[in-house]
């Protein structure tokens, strides 16, 4: 090192260039110890997304003559999907779907239970676990549960809980599928929402309450006033991570609908996979998913920037 | 590090013996549990007779998902040697693609193929007019029928001879008794079934018997495509078959589970493990004297004539860049022995393609397979070619416009034909 | 304490009933479909709609471990996903610290490639994915057969990348990353820094740093992390029906599927049943993780 420096103008000279370089010691540092996650995904995952994007100008099969001699096609896919009505209505079911379930559904019944779950009453294990059921459920196996519920018109188990009440049961898949796959996604992703919003609601002191109540504020003022306000940065997160999951569902809602009827709920998952997993056409199903990837991303730094939020 | 050296040549030395004595393996992939349990006897019997290990890789997955990494690891080069392939539909792509290694001149001077039927051979022989597969069993199916419902309306059982007649024996079976009179399963949620159990079996009689040409081209614009999408429309139309459980999930539950042994169903195609798995001895839930209490007929050709229509049932393929092309053939002539198709039958129902299955022992027990073994003499196909299973798609989804009502025949012949020709591309469509 | 009046206790009261009303009414939705499950693994002839058995039995249950692999299944399952988890929880741990603390400037638009990049649908990925794997694994073999020769299969069964353990844990895990590394970012760039300045200026590096401070206060947050990648790699069935191959390597979903039968035939008894206990492990891990998982964002998200 420098040898002691005398004055002061040496001294903060000194101080701060010993900064710089450990700062640049530190930064090495951390880049080492993100190296593995680093190395993994991109050899796992961004490499596999670029290869589609690849694929996505090839007519590349799993099977077929396409898969002994692909062909570079350039746009041809692209143009295909783009004419594709379906492509637009996969699109728009998805949107849907994506505002009904975790927008909206998980949203409003995981900040219901994570505030009710705040008081001291008893049973709040049994609850919280009970809540956490459909999360921990496989989709293979939540995807029967819910044909048993919801299918076979008369014989479904909602049919038979409608009834009860007097109500005439209808075949429920049939007649309302969007509304149906809207409730089961929310089913499924109650306890997400749930702890997200559970952590974020154990940030707000108490006292803050305490100061509201003894002013003579009413539940819902603190509600909207404070709570909310002070959460919403959980909130963007949950809704972030919430709409990203929930673009990617895809073996429940196929297992219950196929994406039917006539289209109501072709996702843009099961659009890919009907449209390319069918005839096994890689190279059209990598165009769609880059489409959708594409619209996300746009959504995505739209959303980000309208929030300004901070990362 | 010493210990890491001496323990490296204790392993090389190891290996060197045991290299000596070290056996040839194979790899095989099955599917489906029954199919994996009918086929051990067979596996035991190869390692034996060539003294090699059998490595059984199962594939416990529904069948596109079985395709799909099938279809994988032959693309990437790691595909077992041996394997049965899900739906006839799928070989004539992976033939396409390669995968598959020639057989022809094996299975040619193999003994047991002159008792194969010979329909079993000609389903063998892929449009370049080589033979990649083991045809050793055949899926046939029938028209199943309530007899006692039929007769206690004093309806007719006899076998209908045309197109016109089957459908008005299903809308007298309405009218008398009120069930519904016949199912040919349709709709996007059956899966292949929607071709595979019902629109073939039409197209077979129609007047345009073939779906590929000369060219190996699809012909899907002939005239007996509409007929056989009009048949579908008159069943829905008249309501002679239920269409609400075909709209939604595992579609076959309640018409072949609950109403046909209900009796509210009196027909419906079906295979001919049905009498055994679906409602016989082994069923869930047997109908009690199956054997007399339902029948079959065959499905009539449009205007006349009985077809039998067969397919092959799990045909069993090799990889064609299998590191034991030699042994994998051998062992291909050993699952197409009869044992393995009596074993097979047993298990899964369907009908062994060898002749000589007649005089054994053990498929003789099997009495309901029987005739219809015998049947297959007359068995009849459609021929195969790539894309086929894009076409059982697009069956799929035109029945399932039918089953909306949103459509007549020709809007649905329209609905496969534009389907294919954006899947494949418009040349491979005549 | 201020005293609290009889309204407001009438007003708690109240409260307590609403939450009493609305979590019995949630957890009534959230159970309901369950019924089938519970009811149809003790049936001895369970339908796919629900019915009152007409025998009750544990037959399925027994099946499951006695002529099916189940405790193999088991096994195997908590060993992959376990290991991936416990993986992942380090990876994310260190990762997250780096990427709250660094001022790269690929910082942001790296967290929302991968996080947006999940948008893809595993299906689209798993081709090429596995061509890589496999090019990984025959190189892997080609230096392993000389020394190993014989032995080569069952070692590569662990440390092979296709059809071995170890690949099935690293693409699980990495598929896990980009969620938990957003979650541990987040939770550290809420944690006051003041706890490392302090270690800083005594002088301990950057290792010694993490050790001793930053792993304690870390807890919550990987608590989290790790639930959400067990349970979700838990509920993966593609990822292992794609690399595995080997029976010995066969995981619980895989084993689900051994209820399909034949071409339209299910056994929804036996379905149930390895429902049921597919169930379980993600249930005790939500009751161990539930401890820590209430402070996890505190500090993350404050300001």
């Amino acid at each position: 090192m420098l040898a002691s420096p005398n004055s002061p103008f040496e001294r903060v000279t000194e101080l701060s260039m010993a900064r710089n370089v450990h700062e640049r010691r530190t930064e090495r540092q951390l880049l080492l110890i993100l190296l593995p996650s680093l190395a993994l995904l991109l050899a796992f995952v961004i490499y596999p997304a670029l290869y589609s994007v690849y694929l996505s100008f090839t007519n590349e099969a799993l099977t077929g003559a396409a898969a002994l001699r692909p062909r570079f096609v350039g746009i041809r896919n692209y143009a295909r999907l783009l004419n594709d009505a379906k492509f637009w209505n996969a699109l728009l079911v998805t949107f849907l779907f994506v505002v009904g379930s975790a927008v909206i559904g998980q949203f409003v019944l995981g900040l219901i239970s994570a505030v009710a779950l705040r008081r001291r009453i008893h049973f709040r294990r049994l609850f919280s676990s009970i809540i956490l059921l459909p999360n921990a459920a496989p989709e293979v196996v939540a995807g029967f549960m819910w044909i048993s519920m919801l299918a076979g018109g008369e014989q479904a188990t909602l049919s038979r809980i409608v009834s009860f009440f007097g109500v005439t049961p209808a075949d429920w898949l049939q007649v309302f599928p969007l509304s149906m796959i809207i409730i089961v996604n929310t089913w499924r992703g109650i306890a997400t929402a749930m702890i997200l919003l559970t952590a974020g609601l154990s940030t707000i002191p108490n006292e803050i309450y305490e100061a509201a109540r003894m002013d003579g504020a009413t539940p819902s003022q603190m509600f909207r006033r404070i709570t909310l306000p002070l959460m919403m940065p959980t909130i963007l997160l949950y809704m972030l991570i919430s709409a990203v999951s929930t673009i990617a569902v895809f073996g429940l809602v196929y297992a219950l609908t196929r994406g039917g009827p006539g289209g109501a709920t072709e996702l843009v998952s099961i659009y890919i996979y009907n449209q390319s997993f069918t005839a096994f056409q890689l190279g059209y199903g990598a165009a769609v998913a880059v489409v959708a990837l594409l619209i996300s991303l746009v959504l995505g730094i739209g959303y980000v920037r309208a929030m300004k939020v901070e990362v | 590090m010493k210990k890491t050296v001496i323990g490296g040549l204790c392993a090389i030395l190891l290996s060197a013996v045991s290299t000596l004595a070290h056996a040839e393996t194979i790899r095989i992939a099955n599917h489906g549990q029954s199919g994996i349990d009918a086929m051990k006897s067979t596996v035991e019997k190869i390692e034996k007779k060539y003294g090699v290990t059998v490595e059984v890789v199962e594939y416990p997955a529904p069948d596109k998902d079985y395709l799909t990494k099938l279809l994988t690891e032959l693309g990437a080069g790691n595909a077992p040697d041996l394997f049965s392939i899900p739906t006839t539909a799928a070989v004539a792509d992976m033939v396409e693609a390669g995968y598959l290694a020639p057989v022809t001149k094996e299975i040619k001077a193999w003994d047991g193929y002159a008792k194969f039927y010979d329909v079993a051979k000609q389903l063998a022989v892929s449009p370049d007019g080589e033979t990649y597969v083991m045809p050793f069993m055949l899926g046939i199916q029938e028209i199943y029928y309530r007899k006692d419902v039929l007769d206690k309306a004093g309806i007719s059982t006899e076998q209908p001879k045309s197109w016109k007649e089957l459908l008005d024996r299903a809308a007298e079976i309405k009218k008398k008794t009120g069930a519904y009179g016949l199912l040919f399963p349709a709709g996007v949620s059956w899966g292949s079934g929607a071709f595979d159990e019902g629109f073939q079996h039409l197209i077979v009689g129609s007047k345009t018997p073939q779906l590929v040409d000369a060219d190996g081209k699809l012909d899907l614009n002939g005239e007996g495509v509409k007929d056989a999408f009009d048949v579908y429309k008159q069943l829905i139309d008249n309501d002679l078959m239920p269409t609400q459980p075909l709209l939604g999930p595992e579609p076959w539950v309640v018409p072949k589970y609950q109403m046909f042994p209900a009796g509210k169903l009196a027909a419906t195609t079906c295979g001919s493990w049905c009498y055994i798995f679906d409602w016989g001895r082994e069923s869930k839930n047997p109908i009690p004297d199956v054997t007399k209490v339902v029948g079959t007929w065959t499905v009539p050709g449009q205007s006349g004539g009985q077809y039998v229509l067969a397919n092959l049932a799990a045909p069993w393929a090799i990889n064609a860049k299998s590191a034991n092309v030699e042994l994998a053939k051998k062992a291909l002539m050993e699952i197409g022995s009869v044992e393995t198709q009596v074993s097979y039958a047993a298990r899964i129902g369907n009908i062994p393609s060898s002749k000589d299955a007649a005089q054994n022992a053990d498929f003789q027990k099997l009495t309901e397979l029987v005739p219809i073994h015998a049947a297959a003499e007359n068995g009849t196909f459609l021929k195969q070619a790539s894309g086929f299973g894009t076409v059982a798609e697009g069956v799929a989804r035109a029945t399932e416009a039918l089953l909306r009502k949103e459509t007549d025949a020709a809007g649905a012949q329209k609905i496969l034909v534009d389907y294919v020709k954006e899947t494949l591309g418009d040349e491979a469509v005549k | 304490m201020a005293v609290i009046s009889p309204s407001e206790n009438a007003n708690k009261t109240r409260s307590d009933l609403l939450a009493y009303a609305t979590l019995s009414l949630i957890s009534i939705f959230c159970a309901v479909p369950f019924f089938w499950v519970l009811i149809a693994s003790l049936d001895g002839n369970a339908q796919l709609f629900l019915r009152w058995p007409e025998q009750w039995t544990f037959a399925n249950y027994l099946r499951v471990f006695t002529k099916e692999d189940g405790a193999k299944w088991l096994f195997n399952s908590l060993f992959v996903v376990g290991g991936a988890t416990v993986l992942v929880m380090v990876l994310a741990g260190l990762g997250g610290y780096a990427l709250s603390r660094t001022r790269a400037w690929w910082k942001l638009p790296f967290l929302y490639a991968i996080l947006l990049i999940r948008v893809l649908p595993p299906t689209a990925l798993v081709v090429p994915l596995y061509k890589f794997l496999l090019t990984l694994n025959n190189a892997e073999g080609a230096i392993l057969r000389p020394i190993f020769g014989e032995y080569t299969r069952p070692i590569m069964r662990w440390t092979g990348f296709i059809d071995g353990y170890l690949g099935l844990i690293l693409v699980l895990a990495t598929m896990q990353l980009p969620l938990a590394l957003w979650i541990m970012k987040t939770f550290f760039d809420g944690l006051p820094r003041d706890y490392e300045e302090a270690a800083l200026m005594d002088g301990a590096t950057l290792v010694q740093r993490i050790r001793r401070v930053l792993i304690p206060l870390a807890l919550p947050g990987l608590a989290a992390a790790g639930l959400f990648a067990f349970m979700s790699a838990w509920g993966d069935f593609l990822l292992p029906l794609i690399f595995l191959s080997s029976p010995e390597l066969q995981t619980l979903p895989l084993g689900l599927f051994r209820a399909f039968l034949r071409i339209n035939e299910i056994d929804y008894g036996l379905l149930a049943a390895l429902a049921f206990i597919y169930l379980l492990p993600a249930v005790v891990a939500f009751g161990f993780a539930r401890r820590f998982l209430v402070q996890t964002f505190a500090g993350g998200v404050k300001g």
